[in-house]
């Protein structure tokens, strides 16, 4: 049996909300040991809505719930000398620090890169912000639509004549927490290339939001820097063949892929609309000359369908419509369903519940569902007893001093 | 010396990349594969880029330097160049026996093999994970598909709005009131190439303790489904439909995109609590706003968030949007400038950041060095490699036939003669862009800038030669 593929790896995890926690989740649901570490209080993720039957409550942020499954969790209070010693104890037995706090903060808690290195000098700290830790807009503050505004993807998102628009919910720090998972395995990579733990060289990685959006982009700068153009939102041309048509029971994609070797009277025949087999809709250039026509057959055809029928019908074939989704949809597919990617947990305060699962999946080292999101400080005693020897009465005195 | 050419010397030193020494074969088509391979690319991998003379790949035969379709334009395409930094480039036909010889031999001295075609193409040329390991038991095998490797919907062809219309994604996402929007850019193959470079490091790194390899099987759209919790959990739990809300926040108010001066030019703005609030009214200079109780308090600012936007649009429209930004985030106001493509490219912070990297064309191209969008992460002791651009076509043919695989020069010369090996497409048809001014009246683009080239040289020089 295969040993899972971070087996052996030790993340202190200082994180709150979306973009640092999902970076040690992907980093936990492959094998690595995840010790979270929030203000005694809790962090602020557990107060991200939606919550569990709309209740608010510690451990009934869904959000939250997904976020930390299979860490463990201890409080430490930072802003106490005692709080900052028992992180600073953890770290000779730790690959890798994440934390996403404002750039200032771990510097004016004396725990900044040089500090710890001097204590850990294998340690790879990641650092995930908004900006990135250097630049004039480092100290800038950020929310998801922020990010999308700055990374340059919400100019060209949305409808040509209104305002630019963001996905839902928290996208680019998700992104940003993915792209910290890998370079915190490409900077771990060469920890172990050089000696791995104790010996061998860590480094500090910096995580920018903004970049993470603004890396997947495309062509927009470039539209600049080759043409001198400045792209902007699309017009949405009724005739457009790559545009969202309503159907009886949602929206449909029921773009064709003309032109990677399938052509319009297969695409005509397929739909069964003899009026489009006609030389005012046969090539790219008749299209867009009649292109408000052919949106209104389209428009009238689709909303009569069944995207699902329409949809396996266009694969079976070989055209690559797309169907809309909702959530409820999405748990109920049977692509989902084969592949087993929603899983059924166990959580204290949840009951059972179906999570969305792995993003992909690796054969010989599965992804691990693992324990529910940890309770605050539910490790405390499993960290300063077992691990560095607290007695139960110094263990008290750390809580009446609020030090966790 | 070529930084692609280091990447698998395997003596360290500084420059090499965290990945120095790590061999990848790529068989990529547009983003989902390309994009994750050259981030690994840029970390020093040495990543071979396999193309077909016989199928142009359409990022190749698309938005060409300048619009210009003459000569070897294939050579010339903006999205090869994004997507394909600092790889090796070789060109083999696989329809021909040899030529898929030639490619296993390669994957047999390779530690990552990755694609994403679908399992259909994979299975035809008996490339799938199975036979791979036999001639390389150690391999890591990535394949990056709309819907994953096996189920029902496997060998469903997909692009990036179907996986984000399949996820869930596209369907939370609109206007109040109106239909699923979607990016206008295959948002989901980036999602997706995300979590494959993460795969192929877990991998890795697995490797390097057991010495086994294995198959990575990247489902786009469950990649995408694994970043909206929010959604999918909130109907497990509470059995709720999501309402597709616009740029509106369940929590902030205001909390949204806001017209500033000049055409098509806006600000976000994102208050969360009380400071922020006196903040915006502040620089707004809007004390009746401060002072009006029924906007203290997040929940009362939440419950007249309409009004809120209403009152806010008229208030930012007089301004410059950078400044009204400025301003903002000078008050403790969370807001940012809506940055277009030029903005991007001459933002200051990214500038600073050394975000844009210039790249040097090959000579043939009669390219200038251009900026290309970096990586979101910076590595204080392992840096990226200087970049280089990405390959002409069949570039490398000679240096990896024959350094890697040890063919003779007239080996190489007669694979050519045979075509198994080639330099041009076979059937090279470019897109034909409307004109600049047509795509301007056609409000694909807001403007377009003649002088851009002495524009983009003077922000970013070209590096020194090395």
């Amino acid at each position: 049996m295969t040993p899972p593929a971070l087996d052996g790896v030790s993340v202190l995890d200082l994180t709150h909300c979306v973009a640092g926690p999902y970076c040690t989740r992907l980093l936990a649901g492959f094998g690595a040991d995840v010790l979270k570490i929030e203000p005694p209080g809790g962090e602020r993720g557990r107060r991200m809505a939606p919550f569990f039957r709309d209740e608010p409550g510690p451990d009934s942020s869904l959000p939250f719930a997904y976020l930390n499954t299979g860490k463990r969790g201890m409080t430490l209070n930072l802003k106490t000398a005692e709080g900052r010693g028992i992180l600073r104890s953890l770290l000779p037995e730790a690959d890798v620090l994440v934390e996403n706090f404002a750039p200032r903060v771990m510097p004016s808690l004396g725990l900044d890169y040089a500090a710890l290195r001097e204590i850990a000098p294998h340690l790879v700290m990641v650092s995930i912000s908004n900006f990135g830790q250097t630049g004039p807009y480092r100290d800038y503050k950020a929310a998801d639509i922020v990010e999308y505004a700055l990374g340059g993807l919400m100019y060209i998102f949305g409808a040509y004549d209104r305002e630019p628009l963001k996905h839902a919910w928290n996208q680019a720090q998700f992104k940003a927490g993915t792209d910290a998972a890998s370079a915190t395995l490409m900077a771990l990579y060469h920890q172990r290339m050089t000696g791995g733990r104790t010996v061998g060289q860590g480094q500090r990685v910096d995580v920018s939001i903004q970049e993470a959006v603004a890396s997947g982009l495309r062509d927009v700068v470039n539209n600049y820097t080759y043409t001198g153009a400045v792209r902007r939102r699309q017009p949405n041309h009724s005739g457009d063949m790559q545009r969202l048509r309503a159907t009886a029971d949602g929206y449909l994609l029921p773009n064709p892929g003309l032109g990677s070797g399938l052509n319009w009277d297969s695409f005509v025949e397929f739909l069964g609309l003899p009026e489009l087999d006609d030389d005012r809709f046969r090539t790219p250039s008749a299209r867009l000359v009649n292109a408000e026509e052919l949106g209104r057959i389209l428009d009238e055809y689709f909303i009569g369908q069944n995207k699902y029928d329409m949809f396996y019908g266009s694969h079976r074939r070989r055209f690559i419509f797309g169907v809309i989704q909702s959530p409820e949809e999405t748990l109920n597919d049977p692509q989902f369903a084969h592949r087993d990617y929603f899983v059924e947990a166990e959580h204290p305060v949840m009951g059972r519940l179906k999570f969305p699962g792995v993003p992909f999946s690796m054969e010989a080292t599965p992804w691990q569902a693992g324990n529910p999101a940890p309770a605050i400080g539910q490790h405390n005693g499993q960290v300063l007893g077992r691990r560095l020897g607290y007695t139960a009465a110094q263990q008290a005195q750390l809580r009446s001093q609020g030090v966790i | 010396m070529d930084s692609r050419f280091r990447g698998n010397d395997g003596n360290g030193g500084n420059g090499g990349g965290p990945l120095r020494g790590v061999r990848v074969v790529e068989m990529g088509q547009l983003i989902a594969i390309p994009f994750a391979m050259k981030l690994l690319a840029d970390m020093g991998a040495q990543v071979i880029r396999l193309e077909s003379t016989g199928r142009l790949e359409s990022y190749r035969s698309d938005s060409v330097y300048r619009n210009e379709i003459h000569g070897e334009f294939w050579n010339r395409g903006a999205n090869f160049y994004e997507q394909n930094r600092n790889k090796l480039g070789i060109t083999l036909d696989l329809g021909r026996s040899e030529g898929l010889e030639l490619l296993r031999r390669l994957i047999a001295v390779s530690d990552v093999f990755a694609e994403n075609f679908t399992p259909r193409v994979i299975k035809n040329f008996g490339l799938e994970y199975s036979e791979l390991r036999r001639i390389k038991p150690d391999i890591i095998m990535v394949s990056s598909t709309g819907y994953g490797f096996s189920g029902p919907w496997a060998n469903f062809g997909a692009t990036g709005p179907a996986t984000e219309g399949a996820s869930g994604l596209a369907y939370t996402t609109g206007y109040r009131g109106g239909p699923p929007v979607m990016a206008e850019i295959p948002y989901v193959d980036y999602t997706a190439g995300e979590h494959t470079v993460f795969a192929v490091m877990a991998a890795l790194m697995s490797r390097l303790r057991t010495g086994q390899g294995q198959f990575i099987d990247v489902s786009q759209t469950q990649a995408a489904a694994a970043t909206i919790p929010e959604a999918l959990l909130d109907f497990a739990a509470n059995g709720r439909e999501p309402v597709r809300i616009g740029n509106a926040d369940p929590v902030m108010a205001p909390h949204g995109c806001y017209p500033c001066a000049g055409q098509d030019r806006w600000i976000v703005i994102a208050v969360a609590d009380d400071s922020e609030w006196q903040g915006l009214c502040r620089v707004m200079g809007r004390q009746d706003w401060a002072a009006d109780r029924h906007f203290s308090g997040s929940l009362g600012r939440w419950r007249l968030r309409e009004e809120l936007d209403a009152m806010l649009a008229e208030a930012t429209a007089p301004w410059d949007a950078h400044r009204l930004m400025a301003a903002l985030q000078a008050a403790g106001v969370p807001a940012g400038a809506v940055l277009d493509s030029k903005d991007l490219l001459f933002d200051p912070h990214l500038r600073q950041r050394g975000f844009y990297e210039v790249v040097r064309h090959h000579p043939s191209t009669g390219m200038p060095p251009l900026p290309y969008a970096g990586r979101p992460w910076k590595l204080s002791e392992t840096p990226a490699v200087p970049p280089e651009p990405a390959p002409l076509m069949g570039e490398h043919n000679d240096f990896v036939l024959r350094e890697l695989l040890g063919l003779t020069a007239d080996e190489v010369a007669r694979l050519e003669g045979e075509g198994v090996i080639g330099y041009a497409p076979a059937d090279p048809r470019p897109v034909q862009r409307p004109s600049l001014d047509e795509q301007v009246r056609q409000g694909r683009m807001l403007r377009y800038e003649t002088d851009f080239p002495e524009q983009v040289s003077r922000a970013y020089p070209p590096p020194p030669e090395s």
